[in-house]
Protein backbone atom coordinates (compact mmCIF):
# COMPACT_ATOMS: atom_id res chain seq x y z
CA UNK A 1 0.00 0.00 0.00
CA UNK A 2 1.32 3.39 -0.90
CA UNK A 3 0.15 7.00 -1.97
CA UNK A 4 1.74 10.16 -2.72
CA UNK A 5 1.42 13.14 -0.02
CA UNK A 6 0.35 16.30 -2.27
CA UNK A 7 -0.50 18.68 0.30
CA UNK A 8 0.17 19.70 4.17
CA UNK A 9 -1.43 21.24 6.42
CA UNK A 10 -0.16 21.91 10.52
CA UNK A 11 -1.37 23.32 13.53
CA UNK A 12 1.52 22.63 16.27
CA UNK A 13 3.09 24.04 19.37
CA UNK A 14 5.73 25.36 16.38
CA UNK A 15 4.78 28.05 13.81
CA UNK A 16 4.03 25.53 11.66
CA UNK A 17 0.62 27.21 9.94
CA UNK A 18 3.06 29.71 8.07
CA UNK A 19 5.48 27.61 6.02
CA UNK A 20 8.02 27.65 8.62
CA UNK A 21 10.06 24.49 8.43
CA UNK A 22 11.19 24.72 12.48
CA UNK A 23 13.57 27.50 11.32
CA UNK A 24 13.12 29.36 14.01
CA UNK A 25 11.95 26.83 16.65
CA UNK A 26 9.94 28.03 19.75
CA UNK A 27 11.36 26.61 23.24
CA UNK A 28 9.08 25.65 26.17
CA UNK A 29 9.66 25.73 29.70
CA UNK A 30 7.29 23.64 31.32
CA UNK A 31 5.90 20.15 31.06
CA UNK A 32 2.83 20.76 28.61
CA UNK A 33 2.69 22.53 25.58
CA UNK A 34 0.25 24.05 23.75
CA UNK A 35 -0.68 25.29 19.86
CA UNK A 36 0.33 28.66 18.57
CA UNK A 37 -2.94 30.22 17.21
CA UNK A 38 -3.11 31.48 13.32
CA UNK A 39 -5.37 33.94 12.85
CA UNK A 40 -8.35 31.87 12.37
CA UNK A 41 -10.26 34.70 10.60
CA UNK A 42 -8.62 33.75 7.59
CA UNK A 43 -9.41 31.01 7.56
CA UNK A 44 -12.74 30.22 9.22
CA UNK A 45 -16.41 32.70 8.38
CA UNK A 46 -16.38 34.41 11.65
CA UNK A 47 -20.06 33.40 11.87
CA UNK A 48 -18.91 29.73 12.10
CA UNK A 49 -15.67 30.94 14.19
CA UNK A 50 -17.31 31.58 16.96
CA UNK A 51 -18.85 28.26 18.03
CA UNK A 52 -15.82 26.41 17.35
CA UNK A 53 -13.85 25.46 20.25
CA UNK A 54 -10.36 25.56 19.78
CA UNK A 55 -9.38 21.95 18.87
CA UNK A 56 -12.24 22.71 16.04
CA UNK A 57 -10.32 25.53 15.25
CA UNK A 58 -7.34 24.25 14.83
CA UNK A 59 -8.04 21.17 12.95
CA UNK A 60 -10.63 23.04 10.12
CA UNK A 61 -7.69 25.51 9.76
CA UNK A 62 -4.72 22.68 9.40
CA UNK A 63 -7.52 20.56 6.81
CA UNK A 64 -7.85 24.29 4.52
CA UNK A 65 -4.07 24.94 4.92
CA UNK A 66 -3.88 21.43 3.48
CA UNK A 67 -6.81 22.05 1.05
CA UNK A 68 -4.92 25.12 -0.40
CA UNK A 69 -1.90 23.52 -0.37
CA UNK A 70 -2.60 20.36 -2.27
CA UNK A 71 -4.91 22.62 -4.95
CA UNK A 72 -7.17 19.58 -4.43
CA UNK A 73 -10.56 21.44 -3.52
CA UNK A 74 -12.73 18.60 -3.09
CA UNK A 75 -11.40 14.87 -1.47
CA UNK A 76 -13.22 11.57 -2.18
CA UNK A 77 -13.10 11.01 1.52
CA UNK A 78 -12.15 12.38 4.97
CA UNK A 79 -10.69 10.59 7.60
CA UNK A 80 -9.49 11.18 10.91
CA UNK A 81 -7.55 9.86 13.67
CA UNK A 82 -7.67 11.37 17.46
CA UNK A 83 -7.09 9.79 21.16
CA UNK A 84 -9.11 12.02 22.75
CA UNK A 85 -11.45 14.20 20.14
CA UNK A 86 -12.53 17.43 21.47
CA UNK A 87 -11.79 17.06 24.99
CA UNK A 88 -12.13 20.20 26.36
CA UNK A 89 -15.94 20.83 24.29
CA UNK A 90 -16.54 17.27 26.69
CA UNK A 91 -15.17 18.91 29.65
CA UNK A 92 -17.21 21.92 29.25
CA UNK A 93 -20.14 20.22 28.92
CA UNK A 94 -19.41 17.33 31.85
CA UNK A 95 -18.38 20.53 34.08
CA UNK A 96 -21.95 22.32 32.94
CA UNK A 97 -23.62 18.67 34.46
CA UNK A 98 -22.33 18.99 37.36
CA UNK A 99 -22.97 22.37 38.34
CA UNK A 100 -26.19 23.21 37.27
CA UNK A 101 -27.52 19.54 38.71
CA UNK A 102 -28.32 17.85 34.84
CA UNK A 103 -30.05 20.71 34.25
CA UNK A 104 -30.16 23.35 31.60
CA UNK A 105 -27.68 22.39 29.52
CA UNK A 106 -26.20 24.38 26.66
CA UNK A 107 -25.98 22.57 23.36
CA UNK A 108 -23.23 24.11 21.68
CA UNK A 109 -20.47 22.21 23.57
CA UNK A 110 -22.44 18.88 23.63
CA UNK A 111 -22.49 18.68 19.94
CA UNK A 112 -19.21 19.66 19.39
CA UNK A 113 -17.71 17.36 22.32
CA UNK A 114 -18.38 13.97 19.75
CA UNK A 115 -15.03 12.85 18.38
CA UNK A 116 -16.02 13.14 14.58
CA UNK A 117 -16.37 16.70 15.23
CA UNK A 118 -13.75 17.98 13.07
CA UNK A 119 -14.25 15.50 9.96
CA UNK A 120 -17.61 16.48 9.82
CA UNK A 121 -17.16 20.02 10.33
CA UNK A 122 -14.54 20.01 7.05
CA UNK A 123 -17.06 17.84 5.06
CA UNK A 124 -19.96 20.36 5.86
CA UNK A 125 -17.81 23.41 4.97
CA UNK A 126 -16.42 21.54 1.28
CA UNK A 127 -20.32 20.16 1.12
CA UNK A 128 -18.75 17.13 0.49
CA UNK A 129 -20.74 13.92 0.94
CA UNK A 130 -18.13 11.38 0.92
CA UNK A 131 -16.92 8.82 2.76
CA UNK A 132 -16.03 10.76 6.42
CA UNK A 133 -14.88 8.41 8.95
CA UNK A 134 -12.80 9.21 12.61
CA UNK A 135 -10.62 6.79 14.07
CA UNK A 136 -10.49 6.74 17.73
CA UNK A 137 -7.67 4.36 19.04
CA UNK A 138 -5.53 5.40 21.37
CA UNK A 139 -2.13 5.54 20.36
CA UNK A 140 -3.09 3.88 16.75
CA UNK A 141 -5.71 6.73 16.43
CA UNK A 142 -3.90 8.16 13.27
CA UNK A 143 -2.53 4.95 12.06
CA UNK A 144 -5.78 3.20 11.55
CA UNK A 145 -6.78 6.80 9.73
CA UNK A 146 -4.19 5.95 7.57
CA UNK A 147 -4.50 2.35 6.90
CA UNK A 148 -8.30 3.44 6.08
CA UNK A 149 -6.79 5.98 3.68
CA UNK A 150 -4.74 4.13 1.61
CA UNK A 151 -6.73 0.79 1.83
CA UNK A 152 -9.34 3.30 -0.03
CA UNK A 153 -6.66 4.39 -2.32
CA UNK A 154 -5.04 0.68 -2.70
CA UNK A 155 -8.42 -0.65 -3.80
CA UNK A 156 -9.24 2.28 -5.87
CA UNK A 157 -12.45 3.19 -4.35
CA UNK A 158 -10.72 7.41 -3.72
CA UNK A 159 -7.56 9.13 -5.36
CA UNK A 160 -7.88 11.77 -3.00
CA UNK A 161 -7.67 11.26 0.64
CA UNK A 162 -7.94 13.87 2.90
CA UNK A 163 -6.54 12.30 6.06
CA UNK A 164 -6.19 14.02 9.65
CA UNK A 165 -4.32 13.52 13.07
CA UNK A 166 -5.31 16.04 16.16
CA UNK A 167 -5.66 15.64 20.10
CA UNK A 168 -5.57 19.00 22.23
CA UNK A 169 -4.32 19.44 25.43
CA UNK A 170 -5.84 21.05 29.08
CA UNK A 171 -5.22 21.34 31.85
CA UNK A 172 -7.72 18.97 33.30
CA UNK A 173 -6.47 16.27 31.05
CA UNK A 174 -2.85 17.13 31.75
CA UNK A 175 -3.63 16.96 35.53
CA UNK A 176 -5.13 14.11 35.13
CA UNK A 177 -2.94 12.01 33.69
CA UNK A 178 -0.32 13.57 35.49
CA UNK A 179 -1.33 11.34 38.35
CA UNK A 180 -0.60 8.21 35.69
CA UNK A 181 2.91 9.25 36.02
CA UNK A 182 2.89 10.27 32.16
CA UNK A 183 4.37 13.51 31.87
CA UNK A 184 7.42 15.05 34.22
CA UNK A 185 7.00 16.14 37.64
CA UNK A 186 9.55 19.07 37.05
CA UNK A 187 9.25 21.51 34.26
CA UNK A 188 12.39 21.85 31.81
CA UNK A 189 13.25 23.75 28.66
CA UNK A 190 11.47 21.62 25.91
CA UNK A 191 15.01 21.97 23.77
CA UNK A 192 16.56 20.02 26.34
CA UNK A 193 14.47 17.03 26.27
CA UNK A 194 16.95 14.24 25.92
CA UNK A 195 18.92 15.61 28.37
CA UNK A 196 16.59 14.95 31.44
CA UNK A 197 16.87 11.77 32.22
CA UNK A 198 13.66 11.36 34.61
CA UNK A 199 10.59 9.55 34.01
CA UNK A 200 7.71 11.02 31.74
CA UNK A 201 7.36 13.38 29.33
CA UNK A 202 5.92 16.76 27.66
CA UNK A 203 2.48 16.77 27.31
CA UNK A 204 1.77 18.48 24.06
CA UNK A 205 -0.85 18.61 21.35
CA UNK A 206 -1.47 19.31 17.58
CA UNK A 207 -4.03 19.01 14.21
CA UNK A 208 -2.20 18.10 11.04
CA UNK A 209 -3.69 17.47 7.91
CA UNK A 210 -2.46 15.30 4.41
CA UNK A 211 -3.35 15.70 1.04
CA UNK A 212 -3.45 11.67 -0.16
CA UNK A 213 -3.50 10.61 -3.18
CA UNK A 214 -2.86 7.81 -6.24
CA UNK A 215 -1.83 10.30 -8.91
CA UNK A 216 2.14 10.76 -9.41
CA UNK A 217 2.43 15.14 -9.81
CA UNK A 218 6.08 17.14 -9.45
CA UNK A 219 4.04 19.00 -6.84
CA UNK A 220 3.83 15.93 -4.41
CA UNK A 221 6.18 15.85 -1.60
CA UNK A 222 7.21 12.24 -0.97
CA UNK A 223 5.69 8.74 -1.29
CA UNK A 224 4.68 6.86 1.43
CA UNK A 225 5.94 3.82 0.72
CA UNK A 226 5.21 1.67 3.50
CA UNK A 227 3.44 1.57 7.16
CA UNK A 228 3.24 -0.70 9.69
CA UNK A 229 2.47 -0.87 13.31
CA UNK A 230 3.72 -3.16 16.39
CA UNK A 231 1.53 -3.73 19.48
CA UNK A 232 2.99 -4.07 22.52
CA UNK A 233 6.47 -5.93 21.83
CA UNK A 234 7.98 -8.49 24.69
CA UNK A 235 11.15 -6.23 23.73
CA UNK A 236 13.65 -4.24 22.05
CA UNK A 237 14.57 -7.03 19.93
CA UNK A 238 11.24 -7.76 18.92
CA UNK A 239 10.84 -4.57 17.61
CA UNK A 240 14.61 -4.90 15.56
CA UNK A 241 13.45 -7.70 14.03
CA UNK A 242 10.05 -6.10 12.60
CA UNK A 243 11.96 -3.03 11.80
CA UNK A 244 13.85 -5.30 9.57
CA UNK A 245 10.81 -7.30 8.17
CA UNK A 246 9.25 -4.08 7.68
CA UNK A 247 12.08 -2.89 5.08
CA UNK A 248 12.73 -6.53 3.52
CA UNK A 249 9.01 -6.30 2.50
CA UNK A 250 9.64 -2.97 1.10
CA UNK A 251 13.16 -4.24 -0.83
CA UNK A 252 14.95 -1.98 1.23
CA UNK A 253 17.85 -2.80 4.21
CA UNK A 254 18.97 -0.44 7.01
CA UNK A 255 21.64 1.02 4.83
CA UNK A 256 19.37 2.56 1.77
CA UNK A 257 17.34 4.49 4.93
CA UNK A 258 19.13 8.19 4.86
CA UNK A 259 17.42 9.06 7.77
CA UNK A 260 15.44 7.90 10.69
CA UNK A 261 12.79 10.13 13.16
CA UNK A 262 12.47 8.47 16.02
CA UNK A 263 9.72 9.57 18.47
CA UNK A 264 12.28 9.56 21.34
CA UNK A 265 10.15 11.59 24.25
CA UNK A 266 12.57 12.10 26.96
CA UNK A 267 10.98 9.55 29.15
CA UNK A 268 13.63 7.29 30.73
CA UNK A 269 11.63 4.25 30.87
CA UNK A 270 10.77 4.08 27.34
CA UNK A 271 13.44 5.57 24.95
CA UNK A 272 15.54 2.92 25.57
CA UNK A 273 13.88 0.78 22.76
CA UNK A 274 15.03 3.51 20.19
CA UNK A 275 18.66 3.81 21.04
CA UNK A 276 18.45 0.19 20.94
CA UNK A 277 17.33 0.66 17.32
CA UNK A 278 19.80 3.29 16.41
CA UNK A 279 22.91 0.90 18.56
CA UNK A 280 21.71 -1.82 16.55
CA UNK A 281 20.45 -1.49 13.47
CA UNK A 282 21.37 2.31 12.27
CA UNK A 283 24.58 2.83 13.97
CA UNK A 284 25.49 4.12 10.34
CA UNK A 285 22.45 6.38 9.45
CA UNK A 286 21.71 9.57 10.62
CA UNK A 287 18.55 10.13 13.17
CA UNK A 288 16.49 12.83 13.76
CA UNK A 289 13.78 13.20 16.76
CA UNK A 290 10.87 15.88 17.09
CA UNK A 291 8.89 15.58 20.53
CA UNK A 292 10.73 18.54 21.96
CA UNK A 293 8.80 20.67 19.56
CA UNK A 294 5.30 19.49 19.70
CA UNK A 295 4.81 16.88 23.10
CA UNK A 296 3.88 13.94 23.85
CA UNK A 297 0.21 13.20 22.55
CA UNK A 298 -2.13 10.14 21.00
CA UNK A 299 -1.15 11.02 17.72
CA UNK A 300 2.19 12.86 17.62
CA UNK A 301 3.11 10.36 14.72
CA UNK A 302 1.00 13.17 12.32
CA UNK A 303 3.84 15.45 13.71
CA UNK A 304 6.37 13.10 12.14
CA UNK A 305 4.85 12.46 8.65
CA UNK A 306 4.74 15.96 8.51
CA UNK A 307 8.39 16.47 8.85
CA UNK A 308 9.56 13.71 6.66
CA UNK A 309 7.58 14.94 3.80
CA UNK A 310 9.03 18.38 3.94
CA UNK A 311 12.33 17.03 4.82
CA UNK A 312 12.39 14.85 1.67
CA UNK A 313 10.66 17.41 -0.68
CA UNK A 314 12.48 20.51 0.63
CA UNK A 315 15.99 17.98 1.01
CA UNK A 316 16.56 19.47 4.52
CA UNK A 317 16.88 18.51 7.72
CA UNK A 318 16.39 21.68 10.34
CA UNK A 319 19.28 21.69 12.59
CA UNK A 320 16.71 22.04 15.58
CA UNK A 321 15.30 17.87 14.71
CA UNK A 322 18.78 16.42 14.55
CA UNK A 323 20.52 13.77 16.81
CA UNK A 324 24.24 13.23 16.40
CA UNK A 325 25.06 13.80 12.57
CA UNK A 326 23.58 15.31 9.63
CA UNK A 327 22.89 12.83 6.45
CA UNK A 328 25.16 13.24 3.40
CA UNK A 329 23.90 12.95 0.07
CA UNK A 330 20.21 13.12 -1.16
CA UNK A 331 17.54 12.29 1.14
CA UNK A 332 15.80 9.05 -0.68
CA UNK A 333 14.12 7.28 2.09
CA UNK A 334 13.21 8.14 5.47
CA UNK A 335 11.84 5.76 8.10
CA UNK A 336 9.56 7.05 11.14
CA UNK A 337 10.10 4.92 14.28
CA UNK A 338 7.45 6.48 17.20
CA UNK A 339 5.34 4.28 19.89
CA UNK A 340 3.14 5.85 22.40
CA UNK A 341 4.03 4.74 25.98
CA UNK A 342 5.89 1.70 24.95
CA UNK A 343 1.87 0.21 23.63
CA UNK A 344 1.63 1.47 20.08
CA UNK A 345 4.71 1.05 17.95
CA UNK A 346 4.00 2.73 14.28
CA UNK A 347 6.58 2.54 11.32
CA UNK A 348 6.33 4.88 8.33
CA UNK A 349 8.53 4.68 5.31
CA UNK A 350 8.46 7.69 3.12
CA UNK A 351 10.55 7.96 -0.01
CA UNK A 352 11.53 10.57 -2.42
CA UNK A 353 9.22 10.47 -5.63
CA UNK B 1 -36.04 48.47 30.73
CA UNK B 2 -32.51 50.05 29.34
CA UNK B 3 -30.75 48.39 32.06
CA UNK B 4 -32.00 45.05 31.89
CA UNK B 5 -31.38 45.48 27.95
CA UNK B 6 -27.55 46.61 28.84
CA UNK B 7 -27.54 43.28 30.83
CA UNK B 8 -29.30 41.10 28.21
CA UNK B 9 -26.97 42.40 25.55
CA UNK B 10 -23.90 41.53 27.84
CA UNK B 11 -25.23 37.96 28.50
CA UNK B 12 -25.93 37.42 24.66
CA UNK B 13 -22.50 38.21 23.48
CA UNK B 14 -20.99 36.21 26.06
CA UNK B 15 -23.39 33.23 25.83
CA UNK B 16 -23.16 33.11 21.92
CA UNK B 17 -19.57 34.05 22.08
CA UNK B 18 -20.09 37.21 19.80
CA UNK B 19 -16.27 37.82 18.95
CA UNK B 20 -15.28 41.25 18.30
CA UNK B 21 -19.22 42.52 18.50
CA UNK B 22 -19.97 45.03 21.32
CA UNK B 23 -23.33 45.58 23.71
CA UNK B 24 -23.00 49.41 21.26
CA UNK B 25 -23.18 47.35 17.76
CA UNK B 26 -26.46 45.72 19.00
CA UNK B 27 -29.62 48.05 18.79
CA UNK B 28 -32.52 46.26 21.05
CA UNK B 29 -34.88 46.36 18.06
CA UNK B 30 -32.52 44.50 15.61
CA UNK B 31 -33.72 41.06 14.53
CA UNK B 32 -32.19 38.88 16.26
CA UNK B 33 -32.29 35.81 13.70
CA UNK B 34 -32.01 36.29 9.94
CA UNK B 35 -30.87 39.62 8.36
CA UNK B 36 -29.92 41.04 12.11
CA UNK B 37 -27.55 39.29 13.78
CA UNK B 38 -28.09 36.29 11.60
CA UNK B 39 -28.60 33.67 14.71
CA UNK B 40 -29.29 30.45 13.85
CA UNK B 41 -31.31 27.45 15.55
CA UNK B 42 -28.55 26.60 18.16
CA UNK B 43 -28.71 30.13 19.42
CA UNK B 44 -32.19 29.67 19.64
CA UNK B 45 -31.77 27.27 22.09
CA UNK B 46 -28.95 28.68 23.95
CA UNK B 47 -31.28 31.70 24.02
CA UNK B 48 -33.74 29.53 25.47
CA UNK B 49 -31.29 28.03 28.29
CA UNK B 50 -30.07 31.75 29.00
CA UNK B 51 -33.70 32.81 29.69
CA UNK B 52 -34.39 29.61 32.30
CA UNK B 53 -31.07 29.99 33.90
CA UNK B 54 -31.06 33.80 34.49
CA UNK B 55 -34.10 34.76 34.76
CA UNK B 56 -35.86 31.43 36.06
CA UNK B 57 -38.20 31.40 32.99
CA UNK B 58 -39.25 28.51 31.27
CA UNK B 59 -40.80 28.98 27.71
CA UNK B 60 -43.37 26.42 28.14
CA UNK B 61 -45.03 26.81 24.56
CA UNK B 62 -42.71 26.41 21.98
CA UNK B 63 -44.87 28.79 19.39
CA UNK B 64 -44.56 31.86 21.59
CA UNK B 65 -40.62 31.38 20.79
CA UNK B 66 -40.80 33.66 17.47
CA UNK B 67 -42.38 36.28 19.05
CA UNK B 68 -40.16 36.16 22.25
CA UNK B 69 -36.91 35.90 20.66
CA UNK B 70 -37.79 38.23 17.60
CA UNK B 71 -35.61 41.10 19.43
CA UNK B 72 -33.47 42.19 22.65
CA UNK B 73 -36.78 44.30 22.99
CA UNK B 74 -39.26 41.23 22.92
CA UNK B 75 -37.23 39.64 25.58
CA UNK B 76 -36.30 42.72 27.77
CA UNK B 77 -40.46 42.90 27.74
CA UNK B 78 -41.33 39.08 28.03
CA UNK B 79 -38.70 39.24 30.95
CA UNK B 80 -40.46 42.07 32.76
CA UNK B 81 -44.28 41.21 31.89
CA UNK B 82 -43.37 37.62 34.13
CA UNK B 83 -42.26 39.86 36.89
CA UNK B 84 -38.16 38.70 36.62
CA UNK B 85 -36.20 41.36 35.55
Amino acid sequence: MKAYIRGIGQISPQQTFAGDFLENVVAYNTNMMFCIDPVYKEFINPLQLRRMSRTLRMGVTAAKICLLDSGIEMPDAVITGTGFGCIEDTEKFLLAMLNNNEQQLTPTAFMQSTHNTISGQVAIMLKCKEYNSTYVNRGFSFETALLDSLMLIEEGNAHKVLLGGFDENSVNLHVTTERLGHWKKEKINSLQLLESKTPGTISGEGATFFMLTDKEDENNYALLKGFSTLYKPEDEKEVKLHVSDFLKRNNLSAGDIDLVVYGLNGDVRTDDVYYHLRDNLFNQTAGAYFKHLCGDYYTSSAFALWLSANAIKKQVIPESVRLGKAPSGVLKNILIVNHYRDINYSFMLVSQC
Amino acid sequence: MDELIAKLKTQIIEQLNLEGVSPDDISPDDQLFGEGLGLDSIDALELIVLLEKNYGIKIENPAEGKKIFATIRSMAEYITSKGKA
